[in-house]
């Protein structure tokens, strides 16, 4: 598919066809796409746990259901639970952003040097970064906010539906049994969408004038109707919600699967 | 302990009613269903519908909140209360979402699983 196009497809899918399992080279993709996501200082805190629904012990599942929560996991046959290990920096102490200088993606040409990485950045940027963990909480999330949102793009690639979701972070540690610095952000959740790919249309969005600004803040960056209706042509911009059809495509599902109404 | 009046003249039946109609753009094609289904959960739970409303909801300055107790004992017990009905599966979950509705309509955001 054309990156325009997985933009411009993808939605939250929220029904997905419950036993249509995701072949195991379509998660490896997911995944693969999120490990090349940009990171800063190349530290990588994004880690997943890939759950295939039906593999996770029925007493696990449950504990992770909510009220607010069940339909959903019930739904998609994989789960992939989103953590960011934020003891990471203080393992790797700098590590990778040397592997950085070693293969000539940070230079000179831009103040980087070994010495500088070496022996200023970690006692000095990184490790001090750690200590502050509101701060340092904040830009990790945000790093794996972009990982994770290349793996959603992804699956949307590969034919998938998929939604983010917040589950609940005590229950997720817990079930999972992940180390005490790891920190649950989302799980994302993956299958066969058992809606139409539309999912009832493009989502609303606040207009763009109001979100972007250029040069300085109160002066909206001015939207270019030609560059609109190229984007149209090559489908990232989409037919807004709400599609003709679409109750009568939710009441259907509603029968289908049991839920209220 | 019956009602002491009929379902549909409770402020949170009304609100429901309300909130269907606005979502489907057509009052519910079940309607009579959904009522008889509410009126007997009621009495199982022994409370009237702007009750069990309140129970799931805290009140105060800063507008309303869900109590999660209170939406968490409702969402077992309509469980409960399904599974004892008479009938086929879907049958007992139409009930149980007829319930379930009434207080998603109400504010009270749950979900149920699937129910096939």
């Amino acid at each position: 598919m054309e990156f325009k196009q997985v933009v411009g497809r993808r939605r939250s899918i929220r029904f997905f066809e419950p036993d249509r399992k995701v072949e195991r080279e379509k998660i490896q993709t997911i995944l693969e796409a999120a490990r090349l996501a940009s990171c800063a200082v190349n530290a990588q805190w994004l880690r997943a746990i890939v759950v295939e629904r039906d593999k996770l012990p029925k007493e696990k599942l449950d504990q992770l259901k909510t009220p607010v929560a069940a339909l959903t996991l019930d739904m998609a046959p994989l789960h992939i639970y989103f953590f960011c290990d934020l003891g990471v920096v203080n393992r790797i102490k700098g590590e990778r952003l040397r592997e950085l200088v070693d293969v000539g993606a940070l230079a000179p040409t831009h103040g980087w040097s070994h010495k500088f990485v070496d022996d200023l950045v970690y006692p000095h940027i990184l490790k001090p970064m750690t200590e502050n963990l509101q701060g340092y909480l904040t830009a990790a999330a945000a790093d794996c906010g972009g990982a994770a949102h290349m793996a959603l793009l992804t699956a949307v690639d590969e034919g998938l539906g998929a939604c983010l979701n917040t589950p609940n972070p005590g229950l997720v540690k817990g079930v999972f049994g992940v180390p005490d610095d790891w920190v649950p952000l989302w799980v994302l959740l993956v299958g066969y969408p058992a809606e139409s790919w539309e999912a009832g249309g493009q989502r609303p969005r606040p207009p763009f004038e109001e979100l972007y600004f250029e040069g300085e803040y109160g002066t909206p960056f001015k939207r270019d109707e030609k560059v609109v209706e190229s984007l149209k042509e090559a489908g990232m911009i989409q037919a807004p919600a709400p599609l003709p059809g679409r109750r009568e495509e939710i009441r259907k599902l509603a029968e289908r699967f049991g839920l209220p109404l | 302990m019956p009602l002491p009046r009929p379902v549909q003249e409770f402020d949170a039946v009304r609100t429901w009613f309300q909130g269907l109609r606005e979502q489907w753009g057509e009052d519910p094609r079940d309607w009579d269903q959904f009522v008889q289904a509410l009126a007997a959960f009621c009495a199982f739970v022994d409370k009237d519908p702007d009750t069990m409303i309140e129970e799931c909801v805290r009140r105060s300055d800063s507008g309303m909140r869900i109590r999660a107790k209170g939406r968490r004992f409702y969402n077992d017990k309509i469980a409960e209360w399904q599974i004892s009905l008479p009938g086929d599966r879907p049958a007992q979950a139409r009930a149980g979402n007829a319930v379930r509705s009434f207080l998603i309509h109400n504010g009270i955001f749950l979900q149920s699983g699937i129910q096939t």
